[in-house]
């Protein structure tokens, strides 16, 4: 029994019972013995008050009459001390000849003795103390008795009791089992006890968070899914024209469509998981002292390859090096998925790379001379898999500003889109807070 | 057979207008619904090849519009979306049949004949008429039961004709069968390829009407 409620609060409950009975137990006998003191000693006096006032035969009783055996014991001694009377002929406690209480012992017990002297004759009366002592068990008993028969009624009574206090838990729990990853609806919070509202709170507020970060994953495979069926199509169909294909000529067509298919697929996959990689329901704690001006020229490195193929400049703009704390594998998918799509929309002039520190921030910037985006597309280029209409470029996967969007966020970081200085590109400013390490 | 293939994926749509020209159909392609509207109004097409997740506005959402301005061209959608619900969706908005992405070619181009058979009225997929068959399926061509090898554009040409025996089509109307968007159409090339036919055929299987155009007659 591994810290039941329930077994719990019956022992915790049932023991400060017992306490409780016995303190009750020890302080009515208490009580007891100082009434009965009282009482009998009273008692004693009122009776040799009583005899005083008689005129005592002088006579002894005669001995050996079957008389019951009273608790008291009574004798009477004349001013001479001779003996006039006693009760008990084969008990005679000796004469005690200071008047008033006074205790015992006598053949085995010890007696309470009230002596009156009264002028000419001295009255004893007398009974053993262990009277009194069986009364106040006698009466300590029949008080404690009842809480003694009730204990175990109380106890069956504590754990029904308790049993259906704790029935709204084994009701939570009971719709919690039926939760599953499909189904993670809020549990009821009606008809509960107080005390469970704020954990039922906190539990349902997992669940929604839960179902929020599910759905979003659900979503995401959805739409993968679905965009990995273009590329894919492609590449079968340019496989059977391969396939087909009857000359030499139209052979070399086709295999050099099919690898553009080719790549374009795995481009796709590869943004697929950058993006699945830079999930941010993920904490990141591993911040890193980055150098963006470091950073920002290997990523010019890497793409000048490319640049010139296109026949553009590609260069950067930077103050020297600039340190931030980020993630720096993440800033680099960032910067180089900005650069990319640069390149691929534009098809003269060149691309320019920022990077400075304003206000506490630092501030990436990519500037192209390309087509640019409308006004009216630019809040929905960030979801994912969103392509601009018209643009005619066909290896896009729709993901990159997704990631570059993440990224940013991942550093509180906020993305503005502008047509640069030029009026006719695109210019994608991503500042970042400095303090956030 | 003029088809119109609206996709938005320049590689599909490459892909797909290549391999149906391989396989005897003229294909004119678009990306957007509103260059489809336009091509409509301009070209008589045989059947339309939809792709439903275009920008700007929904295949579906464009298909309902069509079937509701009366235009009745059979519609066979191109989409990745594979569920059920999808499905449902797409034949109920007016499409006449249904492709998955991936798909396969050849399944591309039999559906294609399968629905166009269908829009004609005929129930076998063979082309028949005065003594002479054609398969679209295998371009293969039998004259009085004797094998004859037709080309690409002369199979076209005569299969137009074969459909409808009696009407009469005109050599403009001939030349959008024969050509698409963007290619280039030989001068006389009509003549050029029915003097070919002729000489397959015999001078009288196919008649000049003179002003209008070519027959095969109705009946012989």
């Amino acid at each position: 029994m591994t810290a039941s409620i329930r077994g719990q609060l019956l022992a915790w409950l049932l023991g400060a019972l017992v306490i409780a009975g016995l303190l009750i137990g020890y302080s009515a006998y208490h009580r007891a013995q100082e009434d009965i003191d009282e009482l009998l000693d009273y008692q004693l006096k009122q009776l040799a008050f009583s005899l005083s006032h008689q005129s005592v035969a002088s006579a002894p009783m005669p001995p050996g009459l079957p008389l019951p055996e009273p608790d008291f014991i009574t004798q009477v001694w004349d001013k001479d001390g001779v003996q006039m009377f006693y009760s008990r002929p084969n008990l005679a406690i000796p004469l005690r000849p200071r008047p008033g209480f006074s205790n015992v012992e006598w053949s085995h017990q010890v007696w309470r003795v009230f002596t009156q002297l009264d002028g000419f004759r001295i009255i004893q009366v007398a009974h053993p103390l262990s009277l009194r002592e069986e009364m106040a068990t006698s009466l300590t008993r029949r008080a404690v008795m009842p809480l003694v028969l009730l204990l175990p009624l109380l106890g069956v009574g504590i754990w029904i009791i308790v049993g259906h206090a704790l029935r709204p838990l084994s009701r939570i729990s009971s719709a919690l089992r039926a939760r599953t990853p499909s189904s993670l609806e809020p549990l009821p919070q009606q008809d509960l006890p107080e005390e469970l509202v704020p954990l039922l709170g906190s539990l349902n507020d997992l669940l929604q968070r839960l179902n929020r970060a599910l759905e979003a994953q659900r979503h995401f495979v959805a739409d993968a899914a679905h965009e990995l069926r273009s590329p894919l199509t492609a590449v079968q169909l340019q496989l059977q024209l391969l396939k087909r294909a009857a000359s030499d000529d139209e052979r070399t067509l086709a295999l050099t469509r099919l690898e553009r298919g080719v790549q374009r697929s795995t481009r796709l996959v590869q943004q697929l998981l950058t993006l699945a990689r830079q999930d941010p329901q993920e904490p990141r704690t591993d911040r890193e002292s980055v150098d963006l001006d470091r950073l920002a020229r290997e990523v010019i490195a890497d793409f000048e390859p490319m640049a010139q193929r296109d026949r553009l400049t590609l260069s950067l703009e930077s103050q020297g090096p600039l340190d931030f704390r980020g993630d720096s594998e993440s800033l680099r998918v960032m910067l180089g998925n900005l650069v990319d799509n640069a390149i691929r929309y534009t098809s003269r002039g060149g691309v320019i790379v920022r990077v400075r520190e304003r206000d506490g921030s630092v501030v990436l910037e990519v500037e192209d001379t390309g087509a640019g985006i409308p006004a009216e597309e630019r809040a929905r280029v960030f979801d994912r898999f969103y392509r601009v209409p018209g643009q005619k470029i066909e290896e896009g996967s729709g993901l990159g500003l997704a990631i570059v969007k993440r990224v940013a966020d991942r550093h509180r970081g906020r993305i503005s889109l502008d047509a640069g200085a030029g009026q006719s590109g695109l210019r994608v400013t991503v500042e970042l807070p400095a303090g956030n390490s | 057979m003029r088809v119109l293939l609206i996709e938005d994926d320049a590689m599909i749509g490459e892909a797909v207008r290549t391999g149906l020209r391989q396989d005897g159909f003229t294909v004119d392609w678009v990306r957007e619904a509103e260059a489809g509207d336009a091509a409509i109004k301009a070209e008589a097409y045989a059947l339309l090849l939809l792709d439903l997740g275009l920008p700007r506005k929904s295949g579906l959402d464009w298909l309902r519009e069509l079937r509701r301005r009366g235009i009745r061209i059979p519609v066979l959608i191109l989409t990745a979306r594979d569920a059920v619900a999808d499905r449902v969706a797409g034949l109920d908005s007016g499409a006449d049949d249904y492709l998955v992405k991936p798909f396969d070619l050849d399944e591309l181009s039999a559906r294609l004949r399968a629905l166009l058979r269908r829009d004609t009225g005929r129930a076998q997929p063979l082309l028949e008429h005065g003594g002479l068959s054609l398969d679209p399926a295998t371009h293969e061509a039998s004259y009085r039961g004797a094998t004859i090898s037709l080309s690409a554009r002369e199979f076209t040409l005569v299969a137009a004709l074969l459909e409808r025996p009696g009407a009469i089509l005109s050599r403009a109307q001939l030349e959008q069968r024969l050509y698409g968007w963007g290619e280039e159409v030989e001068s006389n090339a009509v003549e050029v390829h029915i003097h070919h036919l002729r000489k397959k055929l015999g001078a009288d299987f196919i008649r000049n009407v003179r002003g209008l155009g070519y027959t095969v007659s109705k009946a012989q």
